[in-house]
């Protein structure tokens, strides 16, 4: 084939065709890297899954019962830690009441970062075991979810703490999952929010309110779910970054407000990628095409 | 035997090169990190989250940098740096799974049934009083037997019987999940699916034009896929052109999912960036 142009040597679109993969591995990174330094911010409009989950944690009514299950791991803190932290301030801006578990097992210690840098910075004057608990991790997956729906109790006998749960005031008199106002699941994969929707929300379909955060590479599997069963749903780091404007602007903070933001932050490399992702697309089929028409017309 | 020419260089020859090259460049790199670093630790002061550690916090964080780059390094090539840190990503994930295994479900759920007292007296001081240990004790006996006849495969006669704790496996499972899919995904999908085609808005009753859009794309959408796994007909005529329509909102929706895919990619490796320019280096 030849792709060289009159002088001889190839021309840009076949260039373009043979480039070194690590060339775009380095643009990509640059793509990234420079918006996190230079701190590039956009402007995020709130689409309607997160105003969803906003007046679903709304709706409920003041020092409720809530439960958040932190349902992944490090691997997957970096899209749902800012959601999880914007949902507890959330939480406990509107005076709910809030238990902590988690279905995977380093959720756990994820709570507890967002109890320390979230519940405890921003809300100093909450209790542990009348305002909020930490039930912590339990093993068994969609089976936890599924004596929850029926017996909490049963699958949790105390806390991570050792505190049985008949001596911490908010979760003595807790039977079962319908016992609470809303469930918010954030979620990684398996088990998490579909769990949730199978085993809690099909045994109790009207008694809470559901909602979920979850990973972009789930998203396609709940979003079926979506408004039926789920009342409201944060798509990966874009729903966090919008559902993090909600927050703040009806419950700001006055210093470290970089925690409550972080979803933000990342939206900055997001576009940028995508712009330079989008980029290389075209180009890409453009030496594509431009290449078969020069077969062609050889 | 092809000998290669003098003076061209040998693969083995260029791959030695390479790698030496890598390793410069990472030695080049860490140590302009460690002196910009310190000058920017000895201008911020406090403020900066890179500065004022403690020794050991100071310790992982250059851990965790150096394992950053040496997964990232792969993106260049293969190299030894590369094949360390994935070794001891393996290694540590392995052995976390192993002991979290044992530590959350083994010790609480099996040993603390079988012999609470001991389990209290020297690992789970916390563990629940049971209010009938006896029962508990005569139930736990089963996943022990269930358990130990899953190993069995290992032993070099009677495979067999670890056939049957996984057919207890995998009809309790698929028992369990039957009830909730069906209900969950089968009929409350198919409800969400029967719904007005024209859609008003039920606060002002005015016509919403992108809500019948999405009702009537929703219903087509269903419908045509569907009939493009429905095989008993073949897929000729309308039953073709309404098939290959299916196959149209299956690409969408691939796309749709590998798009969020690449999102949330993207998502990581800038939180590995902010993690080595504010963490590691404290420069964002």
């Amino acid at each position: 084939m030849n792709e060289h142009n009159g002088s001889g040597s190839p021309s840009f679109l076949a260039r373009l065709g043979g480039i070194d993969r690590r060339w775009i591995f380095l643009a990509m990174g640059l793509s990234i890297a420079l918006p996190i330094l230079l701190k590039l911010r956009f402007p995020e409009y709130p689409g309607p899954m997160a105003k969803a989950t906003f007046d679903a944690i709304e709706s409920v009514p003041e020092g409720s019962r809530v439960l958040i299950a932190f349902d992944y791991d490090p691997a997957s803190a970096a899209e749902l830690q800012p959601m999880a932290n914007a949902m507890v301030h959330h939480c406990a801006s509107r005076g709910h009441k809030i238990v902590f578990m988690a279905l995977w097992p380093l959720g756990r210690q994820l709570a507890d970062k967002a109890i320390a840098e979230v519940l405890l910075e921003f809300h100093p004057q909450l209790q542990y075991g009348t305002d909020y608990v930490q039930l912590g991790y339990q093993a068994g997956n969609e089976g936890v979810v599924k004596l929850m729906a029926t017996n909490v109790p049963e699958q949790y006998k105390t806390d991570t703490k050792g505190t049985p749960l008949a001596n911490l005031p908010l979760v003595a008199d807790l039977r079962s999952t319908a016992d609470f106002k809303l469930i918010s699941s954030i979620s990684a994969g398996y088990p998490g929010a579909r769990e949730w929707v199978l085993f809690a929300e099909s045994a109790n379909p009207e008694a809470f309110k559901l909602v979920c955060g979850s990973t972009g590479v789930q998203v396609s599997q709940l979003l079926p779910y979506y408004p039926k069963q789920l009342d409201g749903m944060l798509v990966a780091v874009k729903g966090a970054a919008e559902y993090e404007m909600l927050v703040e602007d009806k419950y700001p903070v006055e210093k470290n407000a970089d925690r409550l933001g972080q979803g933000r932050v990342r939206m900055g490399p997001q576009l940028v990628a995508h712009l330079l992702m989008i980029g290389l697309i075209v180009l890409g089929n453009i030496a594509m095409v431009a290449g078969r028409s020069r077969g062609g017309a050889q | 035997m092809n000998h290669p020419e003098p003076n061209q260089p040998t693969t083995h020859g260029r791959g030695r090169r390479s790698y030496r090259l890598l390793w410069i460049s990472l030695a080049v790199l860490g140590f302009s990190m460690v002196a910009l670093r310190t000058a920017v630790a000895a201008q911020s002061g406090e403020g900066n989250p890179a500065a004022a550690r403690d020794l050991w916090t100071t310790v992982g964080v250059w851990c965790a940098a150096f394992m950053t780059l040496g997964i990232l390094s792969f993106l260049y090539k293969d190299n030894p740096f590369y094949k360390v840190c994935e070794s001891i990503l393996i290694g540590v994930s392995a052995a976390y799974w192993m002991v979290n295994g044992f530590w959350s479900t083994l010790v609480p759920n099996l040993f603390g049934k079988l012999v609470p007292g001991f389990v209290r007296s020297v690992a789970l001081p916390d563990l629940p009083v049971s209010a009938t240990p006896g029962l508990d004790m005569a139930l736990a006996f089963v996943p022990l037997a269930l358990g130990f006849m899953l190993l069995w495969r290992l032993a070099p006669r009677g495979g067999w019987i670890a056939v049957w704790p996984l057919a207890f496996i995998i009809g309790t499972t698929a028992g369990m999940r039957l009830v909730a899919s069906i209900e969950a995904d089968l009929l409350a999908q198919t409800v969400a699916t029967v719904r007005p085609l024209v859609v008003f808005d039920q606060a002002t009753s005015a016509f919403n034009f992108w809500g019948t859009v999405g009702a009537i794309v929703s219903v087509v959408g269903v419908l045509c896929v569907l009939t493009y796994f429905f095989f008993s007909v073949e897929h000729k005529g309308v039953v073709g052109g309404t098939a290959r329509l299916g196959i149209w909102f299956l690409m969408i929706t691939f796309g749709s999912a590998f798009g969020l895919t690449v999102m949330g990619r993207i998502t990581l490796l800038a939180q590995r960036f902010e993690f080595l320019f504010r963490d590691w280096m404290g420069i964002a």
